[in-house]
């Protein structure tokens, strides 16, 4: 019966284990080429936790460029960037970056690697999930 | 029967003045909105708002150190004006007037936007210039940091890390809140009409295809 117990405990905690570590996936990531003058350009995607437990992304990096969630706001016809830290992504919900909504503002851009063609390497960490590693693609804007 | 007819002759009329009251009301002039103002044009030249006159205007505010809005409203703009034939294009003036003129001088405004289309003209000046065009159209923006916010502060997570002090002085990212506003403006400089990105670009390009026919 004890062995029978511990038995079932350590499935119980494999099962958690192995949810807490699979809930975050992201989706069709990419940077908007900006123009060659520009310092800052934005990188849309999905970010989708099919986890029993919310989740926090609680940080965002890349070797190429300074990164920020940022959700645009418009109101009365005005808009507005307001910064996302810390942003909690429900279980069993999304985060959808699109334009005029959330993204990623990329800024300071490493002028050698920001060419059409070429992928940042993005770092995403999330407070449970641990650091996802993503290689995201420059694609042309809006053609 | 002569009852008839005239009921007809009537209803007709009516039908008639509804019809044409449609058609010119469907882009009245927005008055109080738009208006003569002087600025430099990203070829560095001064110009009076009323040296495109004869043209139709396309007019949208926003700066080059936005990551999100205003890429994606010139990039909307873009397909906007591959919708006009070559001949509608060169009746139409797309100008894009930044709120930041401190930053997007007339050169840097020109190489930014010849990314999208190098038809499409920037609009700089002194600040009293630029603040002078967003009242005349009734725009609003402000200025999100009060001073420009050197980059390695604003970002969060593993500040990439500066040669020197200078550079990190010289490195800001100033952001601002602006409308979003396109304005549509006639030949003869009155504005239109004021649509946004979620104008659907077929609706917005016969909007401007009515104006230069007109």
């Amino acid at each position: 019966m004890k062995k029978f117990s511990s038995s079932f405990i350590f499935f119980v905690a494999m099962i958690f284990s192995v949810s807490s570590h699979a809930d975050i996936e992201t989706n069709n990531f990419r940077i908007i080429l900006a123009p060659a003058v520009a310092k800052s350009t934005a990188a849309y995607g999905v970010i989708k936790n099919s986890g029993v437990e919310a989740d926090t992304l609680i940080d965002i990096s890349s070797d190429a460029a300074m990164v920020m969630l940022h959700k645009t706001e418009i109101n009365s016809g005005m808009a507005k960037m307001i910064h996302m830290p810390n942003l909690v992504i429900e279980a069993g919900s999304e985060l959808v970056l699109e334009p005029m909504s959330y993204h990623l503002m990329l800024s300071d851009l490493s002028e050698d690697v920001f060419k059409q063609g070429e992928t940042i390497m993005l770092l995403l960490e999330f407070e449970k999930m641990g650091v996802i590693k993503i290689e995201v693609p420059i694609v042309p804007a809006w053609e | 029967m002569l009852k008839k007819i005239l009921t007809l002759l009537f209803i007709s009329l009516i039908l008639n003045v509804n019809a044409a009251n449609s058609k010119a009301g469907s882009l009245p002039i927005l008055s109080g909105v738009g208006g003569e103002f002087t600025a430099v044009d990203s070829n560095g030249y001064t110009i009076e708002f009323n040296s495109y006159a004869g043209n139709v205007v396309v007019l949208a505010f926003g700066y080059t150190s936005c990551a999100d809005i205003c890429p994606f409203t010139l990039g909307y703009l873009k397909q906007l004006y591959n919708k006009l034939s070559s001949e509608e294009q060169q009746k139409v003036r797309m100008l894009f007037v930044t709120v930041d003129p401190e930053y997007d001088t007339p050169e840097h405004l020109k190489a930014f936007l010849a990314h999208f289309n190098e038809d499409f003209i920037g609009i700089s000046g002194s600040k009293e210039q630029t603040d002078y065009i967003v009242s005349l159209y009734q725009a609003e923006y402000n200025q999100l940091s009060a001073i420009g916010i050197p980059t390695q502060n604003i970002r969060r997570v593993q500040p990439k890390l500066f040669d020197d002090e200078a550079e990190a002085e010289e490195d800001t990212a100033t952001l601002f809140s602006h409308s979003v506003s396109i304005y549509l403006v006639d030949k003869d400089g009155f504005t239109r009409s004021v649509e946004y990105t979620g104008t659907p670009k077929d609706e917005f390009s016969e909007k401007i295809k009515q104006l230069i026919n007109e």
